[in-house]
């Protein structure tokens, strides 16, 4: 699966096959290695052995909600580094001011996510994370 | 003390009542038995005269005053008056008033006799005498009989005349006599006229408070009615807060039997099956005089009620009390929900495809498949621009629900008004250009950094003006303005060269579901709510639309918001 194992890894949890096949495509683009998991069980087991540089994480998920897996990342100390990118479907949701200002959510994007957009935020935050400056 | 004097009044009442008892005489002519009370208060005084007469007769005995045929004379005199007194009393209580009261007047008359002295009988000094037969034939007998008495005291007086004096009789006498007598007659007639009078208006009284009582009562049956038959539950509450009435709707609405809902008070009756929050809101709505009466949603255990309220006042407009009206929308809401359920859940799965295919679209656009060529990328911008337009139409009819259901709430936050225009105006350039338009946007330097809003509303609002700009404007140019109006607002304008909108037609742009009707209408299809949604947003936000448009000229939308100060908590 790796092609470059200096690229940062970026985890995709969508349960979307085709949004989740169009933000791997943006984030492979900006050079990120990309994991998906289609579940909230299924990421929060990945989570466990990976600590991925950013998160695209859509918060309506079957069986464990993206507001759990956004608590696991916010309070596990192995994930401090890992940003995280909220995708969602629901405009009240993308405005709450809760979910905007915590620190490790960087961006909001309410679907649809257009290529063009994920890519150049992955792109900035490649950028930001080689310079060393979060 | 108290005691002692509702004792004696208690027994004053009962003698009075006794004595009344024994006076009156049951008669179905009002007349008749007016006369035979009269008659028997007459005997009854003549009765305690001559009772007096007896007890002075035993005193004077006794203290041996009296001759042995004085004695006789005074004990035969007032024992048979009395008998007489009982007789008269017994014919005029069970027989006949007439009768009785002809027979006091012959006794009368003939006790005259021997009033005085046959000689001034018959020179007229007993004159006043004779007056009393004429007055009490006139109120016991009737009016017209005091001529009878008259002509009977006449020929009394004449026969004593004649036979103790052996002259004429005393003409002028007898013709006092009859003088009298007009007098009485016209005044006993009068006297019973106005008494008949007073009678028919009594009657006439009786009759329409009869009338009434009998409205009233068919009034309340009939409120009654309605009350029982209402499918609604209404209960009215006193100004204690305590219910005094309610209908069987409301028995069953609450699970309660009537009885055991009057007395109580909400809280009572709610026990544990509505929250605090509502409860408490009732309350104040059942103490405040003074506010609106809306109507309040609320769930009463497993049902879902409306509660409207209003005050009851009496008479005079003093509040007595509020009357509640609970209708069950158990069922209403239960659609209610499941319409904008299935509303969500259906725009949930329109979308999706939309989405995937819009990010595809994109996709092979930006060459992440492989190079495009010119034609290609057109094909795909087309179907990009047309697929991000049903995505508006789906957008569209999922807030429409929200507006219609309620549901949909503005988030107040500060948020970059710069960056808002920057934001729609990339977003929509591509359409614009796609019609060889112009898209350009300003913000005046006075508008701050920082406004309150909701952004994503706002955002919206801005877009449906623009999309609807672009879409009637054939040449030209689009411009998005925001400036401050006055102190106290803030405006965005969106302002097209299009061929803007007839004077009739801009009053229902407004409505959803409705564009102006033209040929040219057809090929700008769209959900037809745009603009609908663009007011009611407006007016959520407590802000208003101004439409500007003359045909030829062009359009300008202006969106006029309040600018109140950014909240301390959401800084």
């Amino acid at each position: 699966m790796t092609q470059n194992s200096e690229n940062p890894l970026a985890l995709i949890i969508e349960d979307d096959p085709d949004a989740a096949t169009i933000f791997s495509q943006a984030l492979q683009a900006a050079e990120f290695e990309v994991e998906t998991a289609t579940t909230g069980t299924q990421a929060l087991e990945r989570l466990k052995y990976t600590a991925p540089a950013v998160v695209i994480l859509d918060m309506h998920l079957p069986y464990v909600a993206g507001a759990d897996i956004l608590d696991y990342i916010n309070t596990e100390p192995r994930l401090m580094k890992t940003q995280v990118i909220i995708i969602t479907g629901d405009h009240e949701l993308a405005n709450d001011p809760a979910l905007q200002q915590q620190g490790r959510v960087i961006q909001i994007l309410v679907k649809p996510v257009i290529y063009s957009r994920l890519h150049d935020l992955a792109q900035l935050l490649k950028l930001s994370i080689k310079g060393g400056t979060p | 003390m108290l005691t002692s004097k509702t004792k004696r009044t208690k027994r004053m009442t009962r003698m009075t009542s006794v004595v009344s008892h024994w006076l009156d005489v049951p008669s179905t002519d009002p007349d008749d038995a007016r006369r035979r009370k009269l008659l028997n208060i007459l005997l009854a005084g003549i009765a305690a005269l001559v009772l007096l007469a007896l007890a002075a007769t035993v005193i004077g005995n006794a203290a041996g005053l009296l001759t042995a045929s004085e004695r006789f004379l005074l004990y035969q005199t007032t024992i048979l008056t009395l008998i007489g007194i009982a007789v008269i009393f017994a014919i005029n209580r069970y027989w006949s008033g007439q009768i009785a009261g002809a027979l006091f007047l012959l006794l009368l008359l003939a006790a005259l006799a021997f009033s005085d002295e046959p000689k001034q009988v018959a020179d007229g000094r007993a004159l006043f005498l004779f007056s009393i037969p004429i007055l009490t034939a006139s109120v016991i007998l009737r009016p017209w009989a005091s001529f009878i008495a008259a002509g009977l005291s006449g020929l009394e007086i004449s026969v004593i005349a004649l036979r103790a004096l052996q002259g004429i009789p005393p003409v002028p006498t007898i013709l006092g006599l009859f003088a009298v007598a007009l007098v009485s007659w016209i005044s006993a007639r009068t006297l019973e006229r106005a008494l008949a009078d007073l009678r028919a208006i009594n009657r006439e009284l009786d009759h329409r408070v009869e009338e009434r009582t009998r409205d009233l009562a068919e009034a309340l049956s009939r409120n009654q009615a309605i009350l029982e038959a209402i499918a609604d539950g209404v209960i009215v509450f006193d100004t204690a807060g305590k219910a005094t009435l309610a209908n069987p709707a409301m028995a069953q609405l609450v699970d309660h039997p009537p009885e055991e809902i009057i007395g109580h008070d909400i809280k009572a009756l709610a026990n544990t099956k509505v929250n605090q929050e509502d409860l408490q809101v009732i309350g104040e709505l059942l103490r405040d005089t003074h506010r609106d009466y809306p109507t309040l949603k609320l769930e009463w255990g497993r049902k879902t009620l409306s509660a409207s309220f209003a005050p009851v006042r009496d008479d005079s407009g003093r509040r007595t009390g509020t009357v509640v009206v609970f209708r069950d929308f158990t069922r209403e809401a239960e659609v209610e929900r499941m319409k904008s359920a299935f509303v969500s859940s259906i725009s949930h799965e329109l979308r999706t495809p939309l989405n995937a295919i819009l990010g595809y679209a994109d996709m092979l656009k930006e060459g992440v498949y492989g190079p495009v060529v010119e034609k290609q990328a057109m094909a795909l911008e087309r179907i990009i621009v047309n697929g991000q337009r049903q995505l508006n139409i789906v957008n569209d009819l999922l807030d429409q629900a929200q507006i219609e259901a309620g549901t949909l709430k503005i988030k107040v936050a500060p948020f970059s008004p710069r960056d808002l225009v920057e934001d729609v105006t990339s977003l929509m350039e591509v359409l614009a250009r796609s019609k060889g338009l112009t898209l350009t946007g300003h913000v005046a330097n006075d508008v701050p950094d920082k406004l309150p809003g909701d952004r994503q509303r706002l955002r919206q609002i801005l877009i449906n003006l623009v999309d609807n700009a672009i879409k009637f404007t054939a040449e030209g140019s689009v411009q998005i303005q925001v400036y401050l109006p006055d102190a106290r607002h803030w405006a965005m304008e969106v302002t097209d060269t299009g061929r803007g909108i007839p004077l009739e037609a801009q009053p229902y742009i407004f409505e959803p579901f409705r564009q102006v009707d033209d040929p040219t209408t057809r090929e700008h299809a769209g959900s037809g709510l745009g603009l609908a949604i663009v007011k009611q947003l407006t007016n959520l936000m407590g802000g208003e639309v101004v439409l500007k448009s003359q045909v030829g000229h062009g359009s300008t939308f202006t969106i006029i918001l309040p600018l109140v100060p950014i909240q301390e908590d959401l800084r």
